[in-house]
């Protein structure tokens, strides 16, 4: 899984901390009438990717959104959703910059997680490329085969059935050998496990957490009321 | 084990997908495909982790979490009544499947996005606007049109896919071999 940098500035918080802040801040986005609820947060989360060096990415990202809502809808309903959606993008994007995988699987296990249910994500996040490449090798050799990618739907929904069919169950035949390194390595349901360098997580930090959960309880009360 | 294989296989047939450049997601092929094998609570399973970690990329997906759900349910009642037998009986299978998982990601899509997803849908969605639907019903107009081949093909890959099993293999996932009446 690769050995994470040493964690600088608001990310040295615990993982738990700064999912919560990646949490509450789009739930407050909604929460919060718009515009000015939308603006603040929005303005927050930008200000948390641009500490993570992620700007460009929730930018990117967030752009695509403000054009369609134009297309779709009036300005005073692009801006009340587009702000919104800026802040739930702008906040993934700084959690993910932000946290490495290594260091949420440690935190989940040192919560008393499973290590296998910990292991599931980062297993995911490891096998994409993986398959990825191989899709791309497949496609390679059914090409060398005479598979054609062009042509009427059908023949290009042949040529799909010819990628995705032997990729999937190459993908299937590995499901044994994971398993068995996994056993092997005792990652099996039940086991505990002892994380090596488990993330502080400081009286401060946990009350940090239940007042985020608790302001959006109190905005949700508040805008119902 | 099969949990994130499945979620990377969902995650990256967009590879194979835009090789033969289709307008396809087939992002719930591992859901279906793990549900076939494993039961309910794999493939549930499956979903969730699909959506989580497609949200790295995209944070979008999250919420859509919920079709994940409900495509796993759908898949784990047709892998029961045995619809993964044929082609015959998974793409109208398919096709059921688009209808619900356009009615489950329609409210999502437009009460928190406003119906802008993605740049396809957003694009089927104005065209229903064009057309004279009001806004919610431009937004179905554009999550149907999204996914009612979607999941047809999706239904078609995985009947190929536990048809194309290893013997070997099959005989590890029972549910498999009831999903396609060989046991």
């Amino acid at each position: 899984m690769g050995a994470a940098r040493h964690p600088r500035g608001l990310t040295r918080l615990h993982p738990f901390t700064l999912l919560s802040i990646a949490g509450a801040l789009p739930a407050l986005a909604w929460i919060v009438p718009s515009p000015s609820g939308g603006l603040s947060t929005a303005a927050v989360a930008l200000g948390l990717a641009i500490s993570a060096r992620a700007f460009r990415t929730a930018i990117f990202t967030a752009a695509p959104f403000w054009l369609f809502l134009l297309l779709l809808h009036d300005v005073p309903t692009t801006i009340a959703i587009g702000f919104r959606i800026t802040t739930m993008v702008a906040s993934f994007v700084w959690v993910v910059a932000a946290l490495p995988p290594p260091r949420l699987v440690e935190a989940m296990v040192a919560a008393g997680w499973s290590a296998s249910a910990a292991y599931v994500f980062a297993a995911t996040l490891s096998a994409v490329p993986v398959l990825r490449a191989r899709a791309g090798r497949i496609a390679d050799a059914q090409r060398c085969r005479g598979l054609s990618p062009r042509g009427g739907p059908v023949q290009r929904l042949r040529a799909l059935r010819a990628l995705a069919v032997p990729l999937i169950l190459s993908a299937l035949h590995e499901v044994d050998e994971r398993a068995l390194a996994l056993e092997t390595r005792r990652l099996v349901p039940g086991a505990r496990r002892t994380p090596l360098s488990p993330p502080s997580d400081h009286a401060v930090e946990r009350v940090m957490r239940w007042a985020l959960a608790a302001a959006c309880v109190a905005a949700l009360a508040w805008r119902l009321r | 084990m099969l949990i994130p294989v499945a979620a990377a296989i969902s995650l990256a047939l967009s590879a194979a997908v835009d090789a033969v450049a289709l307008p396809l997601f087939l992002d719930t092929t591992g859901t279906i495909l793990a549900t076939a094998l494993g039961g309910p609570v794999v493939g549930i399973s499956t979903g969730v982790v699909t959506s989580a970690v497609n949200s790295l990329r995209n944070p979008t997906f999250w919420p859509f979490v919920a079709v994940q759900v409900i495509v796993a349910l759908y898949a784990w009642m047709a892998a029961r009544a045995g619809l993964f037998r044929s082609f015959k009986t998974a793409v109208p299978a398919g096709f059921g499947l688009g209808v619900i998982a356009a009615i489950t990601s329609t409210p999502i899509s437009y009460l928190v996005f406003g119906c802008t997803t993605t740049g396809g849908i957003a694009l089927t969605t104005a065209l229903g606007k064009a057309l004279g639907l009001p806004p919610l019903g431009a937004c179905f107009f554009g999550s149907f049109l999204a996914d009612f081949g979607d999941k047809a093909v999706t239904f078609a890959l995985v009947t190929s896919v536990l048809h194309g099993l290893p013997r070997r293999t099959a005989a590890r996932f029972p549910w498999a071999l009831r999903a396609i009446r060989a046991a």
